[in-house]
């Protein structure tokens, strides 16, 4: 029977609006998590699938030796699929003109992840292909027409065998970035190895297999595979922490699991503060239940049925709505950056169940046994069971269910406890500063009957109930601030890192007498451009005379994680420089001393991030082979590089007294137009070594991605937007019976509509300035410090969110709360009084 | 079970409610005895503050005395739990108060039904129709409590009392919250209903008028009993 009466007594409740805002909340703390969750998780996943066509692959491991066939045969056998491939250089013959080519075989299923640029003819539009060239057919790359004097079915001479010139190589998904071998790249299958007859014993080769796969299948095989990798060989995953794009995404995931947190937080306070308003609202129904005979049981079962009805109903309108949210935003997105996003799993939708679910108990509970506690003697004596309204225990599971919730959606117990304590922090200050402001506003001296009077007097004799209702707005006014100031702050960083006249060609491989030309070549045509770094290659040999081969398997049982070992085993690219460029920081030691730069002792500035792969220190001697010429270099300093910026990042820089020492080529960057293409067309056959990389691609690239990014910033700042908004109708509502008691009592003793108005509209002004005030001041402070921490943007004020703060807090807080007041106001007070009865 | 509690449907017995304040214990009702037989109808008057309302709590067993006891239909509360107590409430008391306590989510109809759907009665819906209309309220059926009039919502609360044919109804300064003309309809309502049933009839008021329709008078001052008088009803009887 009760169970009737349970189902009806719900469904009024529901409709008189009794149970929206705890609805609300739960659903909004659920779609927050949900439409957050699933965005991040398949924009993760896309990035993961961006990264993998960098490589080619999911995984790749790489070798100059050749590796055991057992390598191959146990990944199909884990069901991965392979590609082989081998890189060597060897002569290029055609046109009575000789040079020698980058040489890269495939086998056919290569590439595993992404696709290879080419062109018909080198005025063809190019296109995209997922298989390399074919036996007996020759890919090159623009340069080496131009050099060889060749056309597209001419036939080149790669080493001993001859083959068919059959397209332009514009674009491999895995080629370096920035190669000194730009312009020489040469592409034929791996069944053409042996006719070519350049891989003798002895070669210098370099051997790479690639894998792709699920991810289960990845780690399964890397289990099998690592005990047997030997210190030649180098393992290297999709994450590249150098990249600008993975940068960005990073910080854009960090924001973008903060605002969740903030959102979640908000949601919680509105939601703490609703259950425990409903419940109060139900002591005179539960009164009188337990007075007409209903015993605590049937009592307790009826409210356990509502709890759950509107948890289940709440949490699969979060569902519903999250994915349509998700589903709009995540196609936007995709259509933005023209491509397809991954599904997500079902992680968001368990994880947001249960955030919804826990939300919904946790904040619930305490009000509802203070409820089933509810004396029927309350039923005569109306007061009875108010005082159970404020208890520690309620405070204390409310704060603990708050912390679990953020911890179990951002999985980082580190910055849930930073966010958690400093937001306590500020409830503790906001709460001593608001008793301080109450008590000061009691020796104010009133005029009676005025509005201002009325208001103060009310905000006074509600000093308690306002200071929550202070912490509260400020808390929201606070996380809103927060988050519009930092997604203002990371875009303009963003936009910084490519602004609008940032080069969009690198051009390598110029030789020292071509930088004169090329100079004058940019001056006559107007084009601006970067300096000209001397470059040249070179490699990690030894460290204090000690090999770097034996180094790296030294470290073999230290457990060195996959990241840091990857990259090591390349050739960087070196150069030397007078002045610490852009963008780079000295981070330990000190920037070329003058002796340096002049003295006949050669230093070296290291990347921090190679500091501890190569376990370096300062005052260590590194060995660089530098075209077989053992260069030796004294670590002098360590320098952070910001991989963020488009502009020529150097692994190691050499002090200046290392010119003429050896062999170099050009670098520069430049800013060029459409109406360059033709000069620059001529330049290169001018130049024919010369290569000109366009990074106009990354550049939209990136650009796209910050825009896209911001986007989603700026639709889940719009969800905490609400959750605040929710948070500050939930505290006035909260407060709106004793309002309207208030308002009775006024318009009874004849006070003017206007007069009650204007002393509401005034007190919520004032309470939401305070609070805004508060909050802009908190806001700023904890900016200062995550904005180093966390984003490592660099940390400053922002003076004028000490202004917009109290502003819109007072504008925010005086709407909601005039409008909400108003409503109440337009009933007669007959009517007023029969609600209050 | 004695001949004496038969008859007696109410026996208080050297009832005394005691509380605790800052100041130490303070005595709102000392030492009070008296009974009220199967039917009748008692009036409770005394000033603001006397402890008549405290009375009022501990006979229906909504409080519980701090000395003495007070028997209910042949049960003696101070044996009873909370939950014991809520079924005797169930079982044998109807209540109608001053601020008319309805269920604001629930019409007057349903208002009317929640005792005996509280009780797991099943056929409540007919029997609070027909209540309704003896209260002239059976227009009113699906209206909600902030739909009626003060005079009308304390009707809807008297027709929640007499369903399930209480015992004894206890009713708190039923018109205190109307106005003249109402208050004396609900007054007239209240009596009439009381005889048609058959139900012994616990009144609280300072309306020395409202408790001269009474057949006893109970005055009590300053937490003690006064004196017992005859109303008219008594006399008429």
């Amino acid at each position: 029977m009760w169970v009737k009466l349970a189902f009806k007594l719900f469904s009024r409740e529901f409709r008189r609006g009794e149970l929206t805002i705890i609805f609300a909340a739960i659903a909004l703390a659920v779609l927050t998590v949900f439409s957050l969750s699933s965005i991040t998780e398949r924009i993760g996943l896309n990035i993961a699938q961006k990264s993998s066509d960098f490589i080619a692959a999911d995984r790749r491991l790489s070798s100059n030796h050749a590796f055991d066939p057992q390598v191959l045969t146990k990944a199909s056998e884990f069901g991965l699929e392979t590609a082989k491939m081998l890189y060597f250089d060897s002569m290029l013959f055609a046109n009575d003109e000789l040079i020698l080519g980058s040489v890269k075989a495939t086998t056919e299923t290569y590439p595993l992840r992404g696709t290879i640029t080419v062109k018909d003819s080198l005025t063809s539009k190019d296109y995209e292909v997922d298989v390399g060239p074919e036996a007996g057919s020759v890919w090159l790359s623009e340069g080496l027409f131009y050099t060889l004097n060749v056309k597209i079915g001419d036939k080149v001479e790669l080493g001993a065998g001859i083959f068919n010139v059959s397209k332009v190589l514009v674009k491999e998904p895995d080629a370096p970035f920035f190669s000194l071998s730009g312009n020489k790249r040469v592409l034929i299958s791996y069944e053409d190895i042996p006719t070519t007859q350049a891989v003798q014993a002895g070669s210098r080769v370099f051997h790479r297999l690639l894998f792709s796969g699920s991810e289960q299948q990845l780690s399964d095989y890397y289990a099998w595979l690592k005990p047997q990798l030997k210190s030649n060989q180098n393992w290297e995953g999709i994450k590249d922490r150098q990249s600008p794009l993975g940068n960005n995404l990073d910080r854009a995931e960090r924001f973008l699991l903060l605002a969740g947190l903030f959102g979640i937080m908000l949601a919680a306070v509105a939601m703490a503060v609703s259950a425990k308003r409903y419940c109060e609202r139900q002591y005179d129904p539960v009164a009188m239940m337990k007075t007409l005979g209903g015993s605590r049981k049937v009592i307790r079962n009826i409210y356990l049925l509502h709890l759950s009805l509107v948890t289940t109903f709440s949490i699969v309108a979060g569902l519903a709505i999250g994915f349509i949210l998700q589903t709009i935003g995540a196609d936007y997105l995709a259509t933005f950056m023209g491509t397809e996003l991954p599904q997500a799993g079902v992680r968001p939708w368990l994880l947001s169940s249960l955030i919804g679910l826990i939300c919904a108990m946790m904040f619930s509970l305490k009000p509802l046994l203070d409820l089933f506690d509810i004396p029927p003697l309350r039923v005569l004596r109306r007061n009875l069971g108010d005082t159970l309204a404020i208890s520690r225990l309620h405070l204390a599971l409310s704060f603990m269910t708050i912390f679990v919730l953020m911890w179990l959606f951002s999985g980082e117990i580190i910055t849930t406890l930073i966010l958690f304590v400093s937001t306590l922090l500020v409830i503790a200050i906001l709460f001593g500063i608001s008793r301080l402001l109450f008590a000061a506003g009691r020796s104010l001296g009133l005029r009676p009957g005025s509005s201002w009077s009325l208001a103060i007097a009310t905000l006074q004799k509600r000093a308690n109930a306002n200071s929550i209702q202070l912490i509260s707005f400020a808390l929201a006014i606070k996380l809103m601030l927060f988050l519009v100031v930092l997604k203002t702050d990371i875009i303009a960083d963003w936009q910084m890192q490519v602004p609008p006249d940032a080069p969009n060609m690198f051009i390598i491989n110029i030789a020292e007498d071509e930088v004169d030309p090329i100079k004058q070549f940019f001056t006559d045509n107007n084009i601006a451009h970067e300096a000209f770094y001397p470059v040249f290659s070179g490699r990690v040999d030894a460290v204090n005379g000690e090999e770097y081969a034996r180094r790296v398997s030294k470290q073999e049982g230290e457990e060195k994680d996959e990241d840091a070992r990857q990259g090591v085993n390349r050739e960087p690219n070196l150069t030397w420089l007078e002045s610490l460029p852009e963008g780079n920081e000295i981070t330990e030691g000190q920037w070329f001393s003058d002796e340096a730069k002049t003295g006949d002792e050669i230093e070296v500035s290291v990347f921090d991030g190679w500091q501890e792969t190569l376990d370096l220190k300062l005052g260590d001697t590194i060995t660089l082979l530098v075209n077989e010429q053992p260069i030796k270099a004294k670590v002098t300093s360590f320098r952070s590089v910001d991989w963020g910026t488009l502009k020529p990042n150097f692994v190691m820089i050499l002090s200046p007294n290392m010119a003429g020492t050896v062999p170099v080529t050009y670098f520069s960057a430049a800013k060029l137009q459409d109406e360059h293409t033709k000069g620059i067309s001529k330049l290169l056959q001018r130049y024919p070594t010369i290569s000109m990389i366009d990074i106009k691609s990354q550049i939209e690239q990136a650009q796209s991605i910050i825009a896209q990014v911001s986007l989603a910033i700026g639709f889940v700042l719009s969800i905490v937007l609400i959750s605040g908004a929710l948070v500050l109708i939930s505290q006035v509502q909260a407060s709106l019976a004793e309002r309207m008691q208030e308002v009775v009592i006024l318009r009874t003793l004849g006070a003017k509509g206007r007069l009650i108005k204007l002393a509401t509209l005034y007190e919520f002004m004032l309470l939401g300035a305070i609070s805004g005030l508060v909050a802009a001041i908190v806001s700023d402070v904890a900016l200062l410090v995550i904005q180093q921490q966390l984003f490592s943007i660099e940390g400053r004020l922002h003076p004028y969110i000490w202004l917009l703060g109290p502003f819109s807090g007072a504008v925010f807080v005086s709407t909601i709360g005039y409008f909400m007041v108003a409503r109440t106001m337009r009933q007669n007070t007959q009517g007023l009084l029969r609600k209050i009865a | 079970m004695s001949v004496l509690s038969q008859l007696n449907v109410i026996q208080v017995s050297g009832l005394t409610k005691r509380v605790s304040t800052l100041e130490g214990s303070l005595t709102i009702l000392s030492d009070i005895n008296f009974s009220v037989k199967s039917g009748e109808s008692v009036a409770i008057v005394g000033a603001s503050g006397s402890g008549k309302s405290t009375l009022l709590s501990l006979l229906a067993g909504l409080d519980v005395a701090s000395e003495g006891d007070v028997h209910l239909d042949g049960e003696a509360l101070s044996t009873l739990d909370e939950e014991a107590r809520a079924r005797v409430r169930a079982e044998k008391i109807g209540f109608v108060f001053q601020s008319f306590m309805l269920v604001q989510s629930l019409t007057a109809l349903e208002n009317v039904m929640l005792p005996a759907e509280l009780a797991g009665d099943h056929d409540a819906k007919a029997q609070a129709i027909e209540l309704l209309d003896k209260v002239g309220l059976s227009h009113r059926l699906e209206h909600y409590p902030s739909q009626l009039s003060g005079g009308e919502q304390q009707r809807v609360a008297i027709a929640r009392a007499f369903i399930g044919s209480p015992k004894i109804l206890f009713a708190d300064e039923p018109s205190a919250n109307l106005d003249s003309k109402n208050g004396h309809l609900i007054e007239t309502l209240l009596f009439d209903l009381n005889k048609q049933n058959g139900t012994t009839l616990v009144l609280v008021t300072h309306d020395e008028q409202l408790a001269k329709q009474c057949q006893h008078i109970i005055h009590i001052e300053g937490g003690q009993l006064e004196k017992i008088s005859q109303g008219v009803e008594a006399n008429v009887g």
